[in-house]
């Protein structure tokens, strides 16, 4: 789509956005939900083990109340999924009058879809996740009433000078030339630091202050334990203790833990 | 149903749950059977703790002040859900601005203590859902009278009720054959590996719980009657690559020692 060819108007692109974001947000749950559990280049969330937790947390242990209500959420989903994606197939066609009709069904699922989750979250509890569904609701009804606001025809004259052009260009070239350098030369230098052994640091008496770098994980962390058996073979660890996020320095410090230790008999 | 009810309904069904649900929660204070709810009381009571207001009458009040208005609120949405079914607009429009009008006040006074009790998140979850009442505020009033072309009963209707229906039942299927494969979670024990001389690694997965746990250690010292299990560590968030899937538990133990060992030792 070239938007300085000043085929489409302002308007039908901010509509064309909508119906594009509601369509793939709700094609990746169903996908999500046909995947179920993570896999290569899928990790999605184990919805299962979530609504399954929910139930078991109000004394419904069967799986097949989970089941169920996940059946009937990925039904509201598909639904919602499948008139937004026909929303957009009317838009492209230019039958912006069924585009409308189909869109406002796809809102209704979804309004249907976080009314219930919401009606969940107050029975489970769970304040945050009532937060989230309120907000995409919101977002839901706010995506509604901005298509409806732009049907009228916006302004179309999106066309740039060719200066204009030439000197957003060139910026765009060298800041991604210079980021990209950064992250390739980051990437070179730094990788190892997913996988490279960290020294521990002796704090105090039989005990140890190991920092972790952020892109450290479990093998780093194993590694460590390892090498520090192997360097301090008369000492027992009795004790690690993860420095809790108050004590952190805010964002800047990433995981922290001591090692406390005995001396063997 | 003209469009613009079909939205004004789902407004009022929202928020008349919202608070309704609400009332429910401060009727039952505790975890229940089909009720988990949240403990606001524990919740005010560690808040005016903080303030150096320890005696629990003051959280009391509050709470009380509090479920007031909720259930004001409650009843404004109610009314005015009533009186849109009776399609009496006049009168439904008039208890929903009470009711918004009195949801914004409650979130205001939320707002208040949240700065006074300095819990930042918590202020900007009012404030999300006080904007959230201005635009369902907005929504309710202004929405357009525009009516939709109907499209029930049209081909391409049909299609798409035939089409969500196959993907729902794909969608059935795989969670039925997920949920076999993966509900022996909640009560098999995990086995650990050993990936440090001495030191066993626990992955548990996301429907695993306390009783898995257990499960899990006492499965270990069974089967290894030969070690001493000196340390349990929980792999804090950092470690996972998965996230909130799961949960990393290290085992650190030692061997036992032998009776002749012991023996000598106490000589």
């Amino acid at each position: 789509m070239s938007l300085t060819e000043n085929k489409f108007s302002t308007n039908s692109v901010i509509r064309f956005s909508i119906l594009a974001y509601w369509s793939i947000f709700w094609l990746f749950n169903v996908i999500d939900k046909l995947i179920g559990g993570s896999m290569f280049l899928w990790v999605g969330r184990d919805r299962f083990a979530q609504f399954q937790k929910f139930f078991a947390s109000a004394g419904l242990d069967s799986p097949m109340i989970a089941d169920a209500a996940l059946i009937v959420a990925a039904a509201l989903e598909v639904f919602a999924c499948v008139f937004f994606s026909g929303a957009l197939i009317h838009f492209l066609w230019k039958r912006t009058s069924d585009a409308r009709s189909w869109f406002f069904v796809g809102i209704i699922f979804t309004l249907i879809t976080f009314t219930v989750f919401s009606i969940g979250d107050h029975i489970f509890g769970d304040r945050f996740e009532l937060l989230e569904h309120t907000l995409f609701w919101f977002i839901t009804l706010c995506s509604w009433y901005t298509f409806n606001k732009l049907e009228v025809q916006g302004e179309n004259n999106l066309h740039l000078s060719k200066g204009q052009k030439l000197s957003a260009t060139i910026i765009t070239l060298f800041l991604v030339c210079t980021t990209s350098f950064s992250i390739f030369n980051y990437n070179e230098n730094f990788f190892h630091r997913r996988t490279s052994v960290l020294e521990s640091v002796e704090v105090g008496k039989n005990l140890y202050k190991v920092s972790f770098p952020f892109l450290g994980g479990s093998k780093v962390f194993e590694g460590t334990i390892a090498k520090f058996k192997l360097e301090h073979p008369a000492k027992r660890i009795i004790q690690i203790y993860t420095v809790p996020t108050p004590l952190k320095l805010k964002k800047a410090d990433s995981l922290i833990f001591y090692i406390v230790t005995e001396e063997k008999e | 149903m003209k469009e613009k009810n079909i939205i004004r309904l789902s407004i009022l069904i929202f928020w008349t749950f919202f608070w309704g649900l609400s009332v429910v929660d401060k009727i039952i204070p505790d975890v229940h059977y089909l009720w988990v709810g949240k403990d606001f009381f524990a919740l005010f009571i560690k808040f005016f703790g903080s303030l150096g207001l320890k005696n629990p009458i003051f959280a009391t009040l509050a709470l009380a002040s509090i479920t007031v208005l909720e259930v004001l609120n409650f009843v404004f949405y109610f009314l005015s859900l009533g009186s849109f079914f009776k399609s009496d607009e006049g009168l439904c429009e008039k208890w929903f601005f009470r009711a918004v009008f009195s949801s914004m006040t409650l979130f205001a006074l939320f707002s208040i203590g949240d700065q006074v009790f300095g819990d930042r998140f918590q202020l900007l979850e009012h404030g999300l859902f006080w904007l959230v009442l201005i635009a369902s505020w907005v929504g309710f009033k202004y929405v357009d009278e525009t009516k939709t072309t109907r499209i029930f009963g049209s081909k391409g209707f049909k299609l798409a009720v035939v089409i969500s229906l196959v993907i729902t039942m794909c969608a059935s299927v795989s969670i039925r054959e997920f949920s076999s494969k993966t509900f022996s979670n909640v009560d098999t024990s995990v086995n650990g590996v050993e990936v440090v001389d001495g030191v066993y690694k626990f992955d548990f997965p996301f429907l695993a719980d306390k009783l898995v746990w257990e499960k899990t250690v006492n499965e270990f010292k069974a089967e290894h009657p030969e070690l001493v299990v000196n340390y349990i560590y929980t792999g804090p968030g950092e470690l996972n690559s998965k996230k909130k899937t799961h949960m990393l538990l290290y085992v650190f133990t030692s061997k036992v020692e032998s009776q002749e060992a012991q023996e000598l030792k106490l000589e």
